[in-house]
């Protein structure tokens, strides 16, 4: 069987489970308990699944052309033109009725409704505190301002820290240094790490560190540092993956050690782009930085959930704006000096 | 007759992909000699001399240099210490674009020096000294403070024989060093290649396409086709039939002038 015959029958299982468990919804129209039933309910799944997978491979024995099928041939098969005299209606009817049930479960699942949205005094409450927002306290501007420089710094320091572990770790990480039994398997479990690490929010880690060293900006340093070496590591490692090989053969063959020639022919290549990744770095930590505080992190986050609570929306509309304009400046350096360095 | 300065027995190498670039190459070299080596793309060239310096690990056969077989080496400072008698230049230059020129030369020295004084770029007087005379011997000293990237092919191929000296070696591979060079710059790098040869006396391992640049600059020639050696010998005995049988029936002698 073929790679993609497999791939064929997962995509187009899953779109069968999906359907057959939402016809399975609306018929037995089940109870909270039900669904709570977590264990039955994957075993319908995978019942579902597995005879959407036989249904799919079937279907597609018998010429008649799958959405999974549409999907991945393309990178298998570029002229599948040998294919025309299929079946072509069955994909799309497929593809039709799984968007048109996903939207309705959407629907049904958030419990979005217009009579809500339009709703008089919901929609009376959103603009009073719109009109509020928009008519901005600034009383607390200078307080405003000065934890939003205490939430730059740290966005700063947890970048800057975060420099030279990353750079030591990228190299680690790259499949092109790391050759030979030992190296690979350290560079399988480096990278395995950092995947693990940064599938983790920042503001995960937050909750984590404000148990750990208490709440306030440590805590929030922490966090977006252990969040920057996992990124920063595994973007500075495919720059490295991705340099020319021909200066590492030039500087080898002078009878330089491995030291040296990452030194001589591979930091020159790599600077540039890890200066200008460390600067998106930086600019990515301050607005992370904003919810990081929301959870106990410090900085302007902090005061933004405070007046939250309070329900204080003209001060909230000052931080508000305080917020909106330091991401746009950041994002406007940060765009130009990549540029700049490119 | 001298004693030969690289001997190479049965030498073959099978690439991890299952293509056998190399089949049981055997060839003497003596001190002084400027070897060109011959034959189409994908015939071995390259992976002749890269196995020589061990940029490439051969699967069989043996290297005799200096006294010991190259071949077998594991210990990676050994192989460095072969690597140091053996310069080698490229097709491509192989030079670090954002150095300048005097950094790249100076390279050349790292072999021969520790890493923590070299990764502060703590090179000595003496290394300085040797980097400029190799600039000045192939007539670019003038630009040693320029970075190569502002430098034109064939200016930074002379950077990449200046490197290839600074090592002080036995033995420069030449890897296609005038393949991507036009006609008369391909000329004034073949002519410092010469003098480098006959001055100094360093003994030259050629890879070249053009059969006119083999019979005028080797003094003897090797040719390979589909890894096996097809022809050895002086360059002014290749004739149309050895052509012929190197290159293939359809093949036509281009000549750089």
């Amino acid at each position: 069987m073929k790679a993609w015959t497999i791939r064929t029958s997962v995509f187009d299982a899953s779109t069968f489970t999906f359907l057959s468990f939402f016809m399975l919804y609306l018929l037995v129209q089940p109870t909270d308990e039900d669904l709570l039933n977590l264990s039955r309910n994957a075993l319908i799944s995978l019942a579902f699944f597995i005879s959407g997978a036989v249904l799919s491979f079937f279907l597609n024995k018998n010429k008649i052309k799958t959405l999974g099928e549409r999907i991945f041939e393309l990178s298998y098969q570029e002229n599948s033109s040998v294919n025309e005299n299929r079946c072509s209606c069955f994909w799309k009817w497929q593809m039709a009725l799984t968007l048109f049930c996903a939207l309705v479960a959407g629907i049904l699942i958030t419990e979005l409704s217009l009579r809500d949205i339009l709703d008089q005094d919901g929609f009376n409450g959103a603009m009073r505190i719109f009109n509020e927002l928009f008519h901005p306290n600034f009383e607390v501007l200078p307080r405003a301002v000065l934890r939003m420089i205490e939430t730059i710094f740290m966005s700063f320091l947890a970048t800057a820290f975060v420099i030279p572990f990353a750079f030591v770790l990228s190299f680690l990480a790259a499949k092109n240094i790391m050759k030979g039994p030992l190296a690979f398997g350290i560079y399988i479990l480096l990278r395995t790490i950092l995947n693990f690490v940064r599938s983790i929010e920042a503001f995960m880690w937050a909750i984590i560190f404000s148990v750990w060293v208490g709440i306030g900006p440590s805590a929030g340093l922490l966090a977006l540092m252990v969040h920057s070496i996992a990124s920063l590591g595994k973007q500075y490692s495919e720059i490295v993956e991705g340099v020319n090989e021909a200066p590492i053969e030039g500087v080898q063959s002078s009878g330089a050690n491995q030291l040296q020639t990452i030194w001589f022919a591979i930091v020159p290549q790599i600077i540039l782009p890890y200066i200008s990744f460390t600067v998106y770095r930086w600019d990515i930590n301050v607005r992370m930085a904003t919810i990081v505080g929301f959870v106990g992190g410090g900085g302007i986050g902090k005061l933004l959930i405070a007046y939250q609570g309070q329900a204080l929306w003209k001060e909230v509309g000052c931080i508000f704006l305080v917020i909106a304009v330091v991401v746009w400046i950041l994002d406007q350096v940060s765009a130009y000096l990549r540029e700049a360095l490119k | 007759m001298s004693e030969n300065i690289l001997t190479i027995e049965n030498l073959s190498k099978t690439y991890p992909n299952g293509i056998q670039a190399l089949k049981n190459i055997s060839f003497k070299v003596r001190p002084k000699e400027f070897i060109g080596i011959i034959g189409l793309s994908g015939s071995g060239k390259s992976t002749l001399l890269r196995c020589l310096n061990r940029i490439h690990q051969p699967t069989q056969g043996k290297i005799i240099f200096a006294g010991q077989d190259v071949a077998q080496i594991q210990n990676s400072n050994e192989i460095r210490k072969v690597r140091k008698e053996m310069g080698m230049i490229f097709q491509q230059f192989n030079l670090i674009p954002r150095h300048t020129v005097l950094l790249n030369v100076l390279t050349g020295r790292l072999g021969q020096m520790s890493t923590l004084k070299s990764i502060l770029h703590m090179f000595s007087d003496e290394d300085k000294e040797k980097a400029l005379s190799c600039l000045r011997l192939v007539g670019i000293s003038e630009k040693a403070s320029l970075r190569v990237d502002q430098l034109s092919g064939g200016q930074q191929q002379r950077v990449a024989i200046a490197r290839a000296l600074a090592q002080e070696p036995q033995i420069l591979l030449a890897d296609e060093p005038v393949a991507s060079l036009d006609p008369a710059t391909c000329h004034l790098v073949m002519d410092y290649l010469k003098k480098i040869n006959q001055e100094l006396g360093i003994t030259i391992l050629c890879n070249l396409h053009f059969l006119s640049l083999v019979r005028q600059y080797t003094t003897r020639v090797i040719a390979l086709k589909a890894g096996e050696i097809v022809y050895e010998g002086s360059p002014s005995e290749i004739n149309e039939a050895w052509f012929k049988k190197i290159y293939g029936e359809k093949a036509q002698d281009i000549h750089v002038n």
